[in-house]
C-alpha cells in the first residue's frame, strides 16, 4: 500500500530546509521541526483560517500546495514613512500656563463640557452679567446646566487643584486612602 | 507536543493514519501525555478525531479564536475544550451565550467597570452585577474551578449561590476590587468550599461583621495556597487564625497578603509558614522610643516578594539580611525617603519587580539602574503633592544643580534605558520628561511591552521640551513589543503631528490611555487613518478637546476597537453627534455629567464637578437593562 503524504507548508518552513530533498529521512525532518517549533508557536493566529480552509478542500497536490508559504502579515512599515504636512488652519490653541497679563483663566462648565478662558476680571462680570440676563421664557433646565465658576473660587470647587482648571489627573482610590492614613500616624 | 501538533497540521485529513510511524509516535505521546482524555480511542479514525486531540494543546486565545474559524469540526473542537475564558466587559455576551458556546470552561474571568472607577470617576452603582454570571455557572457551568470577578459588584447572595453549586471544586475564588458583599458571604464559601486553594479580597468594600470566615479557614482548610486581603479594612480578625492557617497549609501556603494588622502580631504567623515566598500588608508603628520594637521578627527563608505597610527608615534594616534574594518589593505604602530608596535598593542585586512612589526621585532610579540589572517591571506612583513641594528638596545644592534628585524626571528614566535593559513593564508619574529621555527608552529598551507615563500638573514646574512629538515617536519606533500604551500630558503636550505618530507608530498596541493629547480634531483624523493602530481594541482618553463627531468618525476608522471610554471631550447637547458611530452590535452609553460631594486634602467637603463619559463597546447580549439613573444608553 503506498503511502500518500500530502505535505502543506502552512508555516513557511521549508523556505529554510532546500525543498528538493524527498529522500531526507521522515525522522530528520521530525527533529528539524521540533528545533522550529519556536517560529511556530503563535503562527496559527496569523493564518488566515480562510486559506486553511481552502487548503484542506483542495487536498493532496504536493506541488502546487507545498511550496506556497503563507507570509506573516508584515507591520506596516513601508506604508508609515509619509510626510505629515501640519494643518495650515491655526490650531485651536488651549491656554498656557503663561498668563498673559491682566488676564486669568476662567472656567464654564455647560452641558456636561468645561471650556477654560483667559479673561480680564472686567470682562469676566460681562460674561456673568449676560448668563445671568435671562430672556422671559426662563427655560430651568438651562439654568441648571449652565454654572459660571468665578476664578477666586476655581480652586476649591474642582476636585482641589490644577494649573488652568481643566480636568486635573485623577488619583488612585487605593493611594488616596493611604495618603490619608499617613496623616494620622 | 508542539512539534507533533506540527507534523499534525502538516497531514491532510484522509491520510490513512494506521500505516503512518509518524503518527502514530504522535498518537503514541498525545496517549500518555492526556490522562484526561479516558475515550481515547488508541489510533484516531479520521481529520475529527484528530483535531479535537490536537486543540487542547493550542492555548492561546487568538490561536483558538483562528482556529475555530475554520470549519465546524475545528469550531465544536475548540468549544469543547477551551477551558479558560476572559471577559474584558462583563456586557460584550450574555450567561447562555458563554455557556452554551464553552460548556466545559474550567477558568472564568470577569470585568466589570471602566479602569476610571480605581480613580474614583465612575459611580459605585454603575453596573457589573456578578448575579446573572454566577446564576449561570450554577445552571450549566459544571466544570468551573476558577472565577475571578475585577471590578464588580458581587452580593453575599451571589456568594452563596457559586459556594452551594461549586462546593469542593471550586479552587480558586478572586474578588478583585469588588464590592457589595459582607463577611458573611465569606463565611459561605470558605464553608463550602473546603478545598480551596486561592482565596482574594484585594481591594475590595465590603461590609464586615465578625472574623468567622477566616476562623473557619483555619477550621478546615490545608489546601491553601495563596491568601489576599491586601488593601482591606478588615478589623475583627484573629491573627491567631492566621497561624493557624499558616501551619495547618505550611506545605502548600506560599503567598499571603494581608490588611493593617500590626506586624508583631503576626511574629507566630511567619514562624509557621515555612513555604511562604510573598507577603505583603501589615502594619509597622514604628516607636522612637523603643528602637528594638522589631528586633525579634523574622521571616520565613523562602520569602522573595515583600511589601511592608508603613515601613521607615528605622525599621528598613530588618530586610537587609536576605535583601539579595528579593525579586519583588512594594514600596507603595511605605514611609521611605529618597535616600532610605537608594539604600535599600543597592541591596537588592536581584531585583525584578519594584512597586514605589514617585519619592524614589532621580536619585533612587540611579541607585536602581546600576544595582538591579534584572529589573523587568517598575511601577512609580503618585505620591502626595507634599512630596514634591517640600522646601528641603528643591532648591540648588552645593554645585548649582538645581535638580536634588527627589524628583522623578528624564534624568532618572534615562539612567533606567541605560541600566535597565530586561525592563518589561514601566509605569511611571513623572514631573518633567524630554523628547531626548523618550528617544532613548526607544533606543535601549527594546523588551518593554507596556509603557505608561503620567506628566503630573504640579503648575511650579515648567516642563520646557513640549511638545513631545518627536520623542513618543521615536519611542515607539523602538519599542516594538509595545501591547500596552499610556500617555498622559498637559495642553501643549503632543500636537496632532505627534497624535498621528502614535497612530503610525503603533503596530502592536492593544490598548491605549491617551490623556490632553492634540490640539484639534484634526489630531484625531491622522491618528485613525488608514493602517494606524491596526490592533487597537480598546482605547480610553481623557481632557482631550475633541469634538463628539470627530470622536465617532475615529471609532470608525480603528479596525480593531471594540472598547471606548472617553472622559473630557466637546459634547453636542444630546450626545446626537455620537450616532455617526451608530452600528449594529455596537453599544453606546453616556455617563451623565454629575455633582459629588468630595473632601480634599485639607478635609473640607465641596461639591465637585465630574463631567460627561462616553462609554462604546461592542455587544452580543443588546443593550443593559440594569443601568443605574446616571447611565444614559443612547440608541
Amino acid at each position: 500500500m503506498s503511502k500518500v503524504t500530502t505535505e502543506l507548508d502552512f508555516f513557511g518552513l521549508e523556505k529554510k530546509q532546500t525543498n528538493n530533498a524527498p529522500n531526507k529521512p521522515k525522522f530528520k525532518k521530525l527533529l528539524d521541526r521540533r528545533r522550529s517549533f519556536r517560529e511556530i508557536q503563535g503562527a496559527i493566529s496569523k493564518m488566515d483560517p480562510e486559506i486553511i480552509k481552502s487548503l484542506l478542500a483542495t487536498g493532496a497536490n504536493p506541488s502546487e500546495t507545498s511550496t506556497r508559504s503563507l507570509s506573516v502579515p508584515s507591520t506596516p512599515k513601508e506604508d508609515h514613512q509619509r510626510i505629515l504636512i501640519s494643518p495650515v488652519h491655526a490650531p485651536l490653541t488651549r491656554p498656557s500656563t503663561e498668563l498673559v497679563s491682566g488676564t486669568v483663566p476662567m472656567t464654564i462648565f455647560y452641558n456636561g463640557t468645561v471650556s477654560v478662558f483667559q479673561v480680564s476680571p472686567n470682562k469676566a462680570e460681562d460674561i456673568m452679567k449676560v448668563a445671568m440676563e435671562t430672556s422671559p421664557k426662563k427655560d430651568k433646565s438651562m439654568e441648571k446646566h449652565l454654572s459660571v465658576i468665578p476664578p477666586t473660587t476655581l480652586r476649591t470647587k474642582l476636585f482641589g487643584q490644577n494649573i488652568d482648571g481643566d480636568l486635573p489627573i485623577a488619583r488612585r482610590k487605593s493611594l488616596q486612602r493611604f495618603l490619608e492614613k499617613r496623616k494620622e500616624r | 507536543a508542539y512539534s507533533n501538533l506540527c507534523l499534525l497540521l502538516l497531514l491532510p485529513p484522509f491520510t490513512v493514519l494506521d500505516f503512518n510511524p509518524l503518527l502514530d509516535e504522535t498518537n503514541r505521546i498525545l496517549t500518555m501525555e492526556d490522562p484526561d482524555n479516558k475515550k481515547l480511542r488508541s489510533t484516531p479514525r479520521n481529520a475529527d478525531d484528530v483535531i479535537s486531540l490536537v486543540m487542547p494543546y493550542v492555548t492561546d486565545p487568538k490561536d483558538r479564536e483562528s482556529a475555530s474559524l475554520v470549519n465546524r469540526t475545528w469550531l465544536r473542537a475548540d468549544s469543547e475544550t477551551r477551558y479558560h475564558v476572559t471577559m474584558a466587559l462583563c456586557y460584550a455576551s450574555a450567561p447562555d451565550r458563554l455557556s452554551a458556546r464553552f460548556p466545559n470552561l474550567r477558568s472564568l474571568k470577569l470585568k466589570g467597570k471602566p479602569r476610571a472607577a480605581m480613580f474614583n470617576l465612575i459611580p459605585d452603582n454603575w453596573g457589573g452585577f456578578v448575579t446573572p454570571w454566577v446564576n449561570e455557572i450554577a445552571l450549566s457551568l459544571r466544570r468551573i474551578r476558577s472565577v475571578h470577578f475585577r471590578r464588580m459588584i458581587v452580593r453575599d447572595l451571589d456568594l452563596d449561590v457559586l459556594a452551594r453549586a461549586r462546593g469542593d471544586e471550586l479552587e480558586v475564588l478572586k474578588l478583585d476590587k469588588c464590592l457589595g458583599f459582607s463577611t458573611d458571604g465569606l463565611l459561605s464559601v470558605v464553608k463550602h468550599c473546603r478545598k480551596i486553594k486561592t482565596l482574594l479580597m484585594d481591594d475590595s468594600s465590603f461590609l464586615e461583621k465578625d472574623g468567622k470566615w477566616l476562623h473557619e479557614l483555619a477550621l478546615h482548610n490545608t489546601s491553601l495556597e495563596v491568601l489576599n486581603f491586601y488593601m482591606t479594612e478588615f478589623t475583627k480578625l484573629s491573627p491567631r487564625d492566621l497561624e493557624t492557617i499558616a501551619r495547618n497549609c505550611h506545605r502548600s501556603l506560599v503567598s499571603v497578603k494581608v490588611g493593617d494588622v500590626e506586624v508583631l502580631e503576626l511574629l507566630g504567623f511567619f514562624k509557621a509558614a515555612v513555604n511562604l515566598e510573598e507577603f505583603c500588608g501589615g502594619a509597622l508603628d514604628e516607636d522612637p522610643e523603643t528602637p528594638d520594637k522589631y528586633i525579634k521578627l523574622t521571616f520565613p527563608p523562602k520569602l522573595s516578594r515583600l511589601g511592608l505597610t508603613y515601613l521607615g527608615a528605622n525599621e528598613m534594616p530588618i530586610l537587609f539580611p536576605f535583601a539579595a534574594q528579593l525579586r519583588k518589593l512594594d514600596l507603595i505604602y511605605a514611609f521611605l525617603e529618597t535616600n532610605d530608596h537608594c539604600k535599600l535598593i543597592q541591596k537588592c542585586p536581584n531585583l525584578e519587580v519594584l512597586e514605589t512612589r514617585n519619592v524614589i526621585g532621580d536619585k533612587g532610579l540611579e541607585v536602581l539602574a546600576k544595582c538591579c540589572k534584572k529589573l523587568k517591571r517598575l511601577r512609580i506612583e503618585r505620591g502626595a503633592d507634599e512630596e514634591e513641594m517640600d522646601d528641603e528638596r528643591r532648591g540648588a545644592d552645593e554645585d548649582g544643580n538645581e535638580d536634588l534628585g527627589y524628583l522623578v524626571t528624564q534624568r532618572g528614566l534615562t539612567a533606567l534605558a541605560h541600566g535597565c535593559k530586561e525592563l518589561e513593564y514601566m509605569a511611571v508619574y513623572v514631573t518633567d520628561i524630554t523628547n531626548e529621555c523618550l528617544r532613548t527608552i526607544g533606543a535601549y529598551l527594546k523588551n518593554l511591552r507596556d509603557f505608561r507615563l503620567v506628566l503630573l500638573d504640579q503648575e511650579e514646574r515648567i516642563v520646557a521640551d513640549l511638545p513631545l512629538d518627536k520623542g513618543v515617536r521615536s519611542l515607539l519606533m523602538g519599542c516594538e513589543k509595545l501591547r500596552r500604551f499610556a500617555f498622559y500630558l498637559r495642553p501643549g503636550g503632543l500636537t496632532d503631528v505627534g497624535l498621528g505618530y502614535i497612530g503610525q507608530y503603533s503596530p502592536n498596541v492593544r490598548w491605549m490611555l491617551l490623556g490632553y493629547v492634540g490640539e484639534t480634531d484634526e489630531g484625531l483624523v491622522e491618528f485613525s487613518r488608514e493602517g494606524c493602530c491596526p490592533k487597537l481594541q480598546k482605547l480610553e482618553m481623557r481632557g482631550c478637546c475633541f469634538s463628539e463627531r470627530a470622536i465617532a468618525a475615529a471609532v470608525m476608522k480603528l479596525p480593531s476597537l471594540r472598547y471606548l471610554w472617553v472622559q473630557g471631550y466637546r459634547a453636542s447637547e444630546t450626545g446626537q453627534d455620537l450616532r455617526v458611530m451608530s452600528r449594529p452590535y455596537w453599544n453606546i452609553e453616556l455617563i451623565q455629567a454629575r455633582r459629588v460631594p468630595e473632601a480634599d486634602e485639607m478635609g473640607e467637603v465641596s461639591e465637585v464637578e465630574h463631567p460627561a463619559h462616553i462609554l462604546a463597546y461592542y455587544s452580543l447580549a443588546g443593550q443593559r437593562t440594569d443601568c443605574p439613573p446616571t447611565v444614559r444608553v443612547l440608541d
